[in-house]
This record gives structure tokens, sequence and C-alpha cells, in this order.
């Protein structure tokens, strides 16, 4: 009964209904678009971090710390047995780590070097360009934000100064052999690619490796000697920390979001009770219970929040699928910034959000629309029926 | 006493608080009302009509005295017994009508049968009959923006009579009404209260309709000043 008339009483408000489902569409719409555009960016960063960083995993010099520039004077030594099988097998391969001084343009710039096997297929980099002819100088791979702050272009050479083996300094000229596109700052700033081959000679170092990335789907080898096994998730937790760390962000914007749709439907229904006491007290003299007709407005309150949905999904499905299939142009390049971010986001809506955010909106909703609705239990009906608000 | 009055009131006495005071609307209110009974309470504004009505209806309660109406002691019961006195025995006429905008002719009057649980082929059958009593068939689906006063207050009134109620209570019900209008109403009132044997209590000032009640009880502040008897009203015979 209560459910027929919440549906006349809504159908039948014509276009305030539809007004009020449209605003509350909205801003659902923006939570779930928000909350897609937040996992989006999240699983991307992570697949560029796999895809041209990480891959399946790595095995590290003991010496090696990433975040301590100092530890890579130290951080070389040829890898045990089981791992150079894995690299004689193309299942992994050997980078090379050095500080290292270059001198674009006259200016000096702390770097670190990687050497890497041009040939390696199991990250996504365009290291194959380091097998380009240099006329004798060292090829040197970067990426474009490397290139934009040191000015340097495909073809530009400069010195390269760096510490080799013997704790003694050395020189030579690179040239820029190639120019990549990444999203992934970490392989980017800061950082020169050269031939694995190249870094060995020039630090003296033959044979020798920082850490060796092996591809996915290799299991843990036995026989590693010292070298400390790096899994995905250990090599992600810098990722999964900043991820976190956004985490409250995220949060306030949904809440902020959640906040405007239930301020739209509480406003509403307060609207709603206020213009309509008179109809309530009718309802009361015609014998409806309190308890029915808060039921009542509780429950038009709650369709207002299914219609939103419903319009959601009808209105804003279709741009929901455009933007997964096409993703977003997004206006900055955010890599400057130091966030792995694509220039095309594309969000991810998985049923899990969809259903999480209806289920959680349905409540909050529900709540908010009964909240105000309790007013009615309050109310006398005489002082209803005389439109007066007690 | 429960097969021949309706009403029947003891002793009635009704405070309002008024700031730290309080403020006497009805005293000593003695008053019985038998079935198919055509009354009206009369008297000047802030007499006590509309009080006195209300505490009839189960809309207000007593401060003291015994109010039983069709057999249910209102001063004890509670809420939820006289939602459903009035939902099932009474009907309500109010001045403006207090129709539902958003419902046609036909949802309005049906109202009272959906929250009564009758099932829609007896609802169609009667909210008919009942629009037809009122001659609003012809208005079936219209809504009460498309209705002139007078057709709202018979849309009010097939409301009021649907669910064939033993107690009718109606508060000023043509004083939005002109002249003409105002009569047709009550002719209607009169042929339902002879055809159904409703009981009709009018809260009223209006001398048109005083025309046509068989028994008026004159009101002044608060109390009950005469009981009148009409033998032969001068208009609806």
């Amino acid at each position: 009964m209560l459910f027929n008339l919440a549906m006349k009483n809504l159908i039948g408000a014509g276009m305030r209904t539809w007004l009020n489902v449209f605003v509350t569409a909205i801003s659902f719409f923006m939570i779930i678009f928000i909350s897609g555009m937040y996992d989006g960016m999240r699983s991307h960063a992570k697949q560029v971090t796999i895809d041209t960083e990480v891959a399946g995993g790595a095995y590290w010099h003991p010496e090696y710390d990433p975040l301590d520039p100092f530890s890579y004077e130290d951080a070389h030594g040829i890898p045990p047995k089981e791992i150079n099988d894995l690299i004689n097998n193309k299942n992994a391969f050997s980078i090379l780590v050095s500080q290292a001084s270059i001198y674009p343009n006259g200016r000096m710039m702390p770097v670190v070097i990687k050497g890497i096997e041009p040939e390696q297929s199991i990250i996504n980099l365009p290291t194959q360009s380091l097998l380009k002819e240099a006329d004798g100088l060292i090829p040197v791979l970067i990426g474009s934000g490397m290139a934009n702050y040191t000015k340097l272009k495909v073809g530009d050479a400069f010195a390269i100064r760096w510490l080799d083996a013997n704790r003694t300094y050395d020189a030579d000229e690179g040239v820029i052999v190639y120019i990549m596109e990444t999203e992934n700052f970490k392989v980017d700033m800061g950082t020169i690619w050269i031939p694995l081959e190249q870094a060995q000679t020039m630090l003296d170092m033959k044979n020798e490796a920082t850490y060796v990335t092996f591809s996915k789907n290799i299991s843990k080898v036995q026989g590693k000697g010292n070298w400390i096994y790096r899994d995905v998730d250990y090599l992600m937790r810098d990722m999964e920390a900043m991820i976190e760390a956004d985490e409250p962000n995220a949060r306030i914007m949904y809440a902020i979001l959640l906040s405007l749709a239930g301020m739209g439907i509480f406003n509403s229904q307060i609207l709603s009770i206020f213009r309509r006491r008179k109809e309530i007290g009718t309802l009361m003299a015609m014998g409806m219970t309190r308890s029915r007709v808060v039921g009542l407005f509780t429950l038009e309150g709650g369709m207002n929040a299914f219609f939103s949905l419903i319009m959601v999904l009808v209105l804003g499905g279709p741009v929901f699928i455009y933007f997964a299939l096409y993703g977003i142009p997004l206006p900055i390049d955010y890599n400057e910034m130091g966030l792995i971010m694509a220039k095309k986001l594309i969000p991810v809506y998985t049923m899990g959000l969809f259903i999480s955010t209806t289920l959680f909106i349905s409540f909050v909703v529900l709540v908010l629309s009964y909240m105000p609705s309790r007013r009615i239990a309050k109310m006398k009906p005489t002082d209803a029926l005389r439109g007066k608000v007690t | 006493m429960l097969n021949k009055n309706v009403v029947e009131i003891k002793n009635l006495l009704k405070n309002f608080p008024v700031g730290g005071d309080y403020f006497t609307a009805l005293s000593d209110v003695k008053l019985e009302l038998e079935k198919a009974e055509f009354m009206g309470l009369v008297g000047p504004s802030g007499s006590g009509k509309t009080t006195l009505l209300n505490i009839i209806g189960g809309l207000d309660s007593p401060t003291e005295g015994n109010v039983n109406v069709l057999g249910i002691e209102l001063g004890s019961s509670s809420h939820n017994e006289r939602a459903h006195l009035r939902r099932r025995k009474m009907g309500f006429i109010f001045q403006s009508y207090n129709l539902l905008p958003v419902y046609s002719v036909f949802e309005n009057v049906e109202l009272p049968l959906i929250l009564n649980k009758v099932d829609s082929q007896e609802r169609k059958r009667l909210v008919n009959q009942a629009v037809e009593w009122v001659g609003l068939a012809d208005k079936i689906d219209s809504r009460p923006a498309q209705l002139s006063g007078g057709e709202c207050q018979r849309t009010a009134i097939a409301r009021a009579i649907v669910h064939e109620p033993a107690l009718i209570l109606a508060d000023e019900p043509t004083a939005n009404l002109d002249a003409e209008n105002s009569h047709q109403i009550m002719k209607i009132m009169v042929r339902l209260n002879k055809e159904l044997e409703t009981s009709f209590i009018f809260a009223t000032h209006d001398e048109k309709i005083m025309a046509y009640l068989r028994r008026i009880i004159h009101l002044e502040d608060g109390q009950i000043v005469q009981d009148e008897k009409i033998e032969n009203p001068r208009m609806g015979n």
C-alpha cells in the first residue's frame, strides 16, 4: 500500500520529482565517476610500474639500496649461477647501477647510470634503441621528462663522468640515441640508460650486475646465494604506500559528494514535509497512523534515490562506457609532478564499485529520508491540518 | 448506549497551554448524538466548535471527561486505536477541501479504501458509486487544480463517504463556497444522511447550513448554551 501511494505521490508531483531525481543522480554519477577515476589512476600506476620497471620481481645484490645512492659503489657483483641461468635463458636481465654526473650544455647534473641489456624484452622500455650506431660515443637512452629538463635532443652529445670499480673517476662522451615517452617517472627523471656491456666496461665490472629483473611467472630460484629476492609486492610497496597515502583524499572527495547528494535529499524531504503538512494532517484524519506516514515519506525519499540510480545507469551508463573505452584526456602532464599518470586516463568501473556504491548510497539515503520524516511522528494532526509544523 | 448513541460526551474539559497558563477551550460539555442525526455545532469564532469536532474525531485529546465515539473511549485509547476508528468508521470534510493535489478525483476518493485495504475491483466500484452520488462522474480523472471550489468540496464529500462511515465530521464545509454551491453541497449531504443513515456533525456559523440542520448545539465560550432540536428544517426536506 505504502509503495503504491509513494509511487503515486512521486509520479504525480511530475517535474518537481524529476528535478530532485536529476540533481541526486548528478551527485551519484559524480561519486561513481570520481571513484572510477581514482581506481583507474591506481590501476594504471600499478600496471605501468610493473610493465616498465618491476616485471615479475628481482634479485638484488645484498648491498643494493635504491634509496641510498652511496650504496651503489659497493652494490655490484656477478650474479649466482642459477640467476645467471635465468639471464642466459632470456627469463631475466641484468641492470648495473652507478652514480655519475653529466654535463649537458656545460651544466653539471647528477644522474644514475643504468646499464641494461639492449635486447631484453621483459620490461617495456625501448632498449633496442641502444643498439644504434653512436660513432664511438656512449649510446644513451633517456625519458622525455629528462630530455625536457636537460634540454637534450636526439643526437646531442654531452660529457659523462663516473666512478669506476677502482674508485677512479673517468669520463667519456655520450650521445642521445633515443628519447622515450614513458609514464613512469622512476625510469625517466635523473636516469640515463646505456648498454649493459658498455656500462660493465666503463665501470670495470665485467659480467657484474646490481640487480636482476626476471619475467612474470618465474618461480624463485633456490641457489640465489646472498642475493636478495624481491617479489612484486615488495617492489610495489612504495606505490602501494602512495596509493594508501592518497586514500584519505579519495575518501574526502567521496564524503563531499555523498554529503552533497545527502543534503539534496535531506533538503527535499524537509521541504516536502513543510509543504505537505496539510496533506500529512489529512492522511492522519483519514486514519493513517503516524508511523505509516513516516514510512510513506521515508519510502518516497528512498524511491527518489532509486530513480536517481536508474537515471545514472540509463543516462550515465553510456558515458561510463565511453570513458572506460576511450579514456579522458588530461590537460597537463602529471609525470612532471612525479606522478605515474597516463596522458589519457582510463577510469575503471567494476561491478564491485557499482554494487558497493549503490548499497552504501541507498543506506545513507534511507537514513537521510527517515531523519526529517521523524518530525511527522511528533506532529499533532490538528496542527498539521492547520498547516502548522510542531 | 452503544446501539443508539454514536457519540456520548460527559463533563468534557479541554485546556490549551498558553505561555505558562492555560486557555480553556471547552468546559463541562455534555452531549449525545444518535445514529443518523444531522447536527450542527454553531457559535462565534473561538467558541470551541472546531475543538469539539477534533476531539470527537480523535484528532485531539480531552483534558478531562469522557468521550465515547462509536463505542471507543477516546480518552484512554492509543493514537493507533483512534487512527483505526477514523479509518474504519469516520469521514472528514474540511473547509479548504484538503484534497491531495497530485491525485485525480478517482485517486482522492479511493484513498480511504486503500487505507482500509479494500481490493482493487471493489475499490473501483465503490469510488464510482461515491462519485455518482456527488455528481462528479464526468470529472473523475481531473485533478483538484482543474476543479471549481464546489467540485472540490463534492470530491471531498465523496472521499468522506466512500467507505460508508457511521459518522461524518464537517468543519465549515461551505465557508469557501458561494450560495449556490453551498446549497448543492448541503443537499447532497442531506440525501446521504437519509439514504445511508450516516450521522453528520457540522461545525459552522453559516446560516445556509443551519437551514438544513435538524439539531443545533449552540456554543459560547466553550460551553453548550443551547441544544435546539428542529422537527422541520427550513431546507432539505
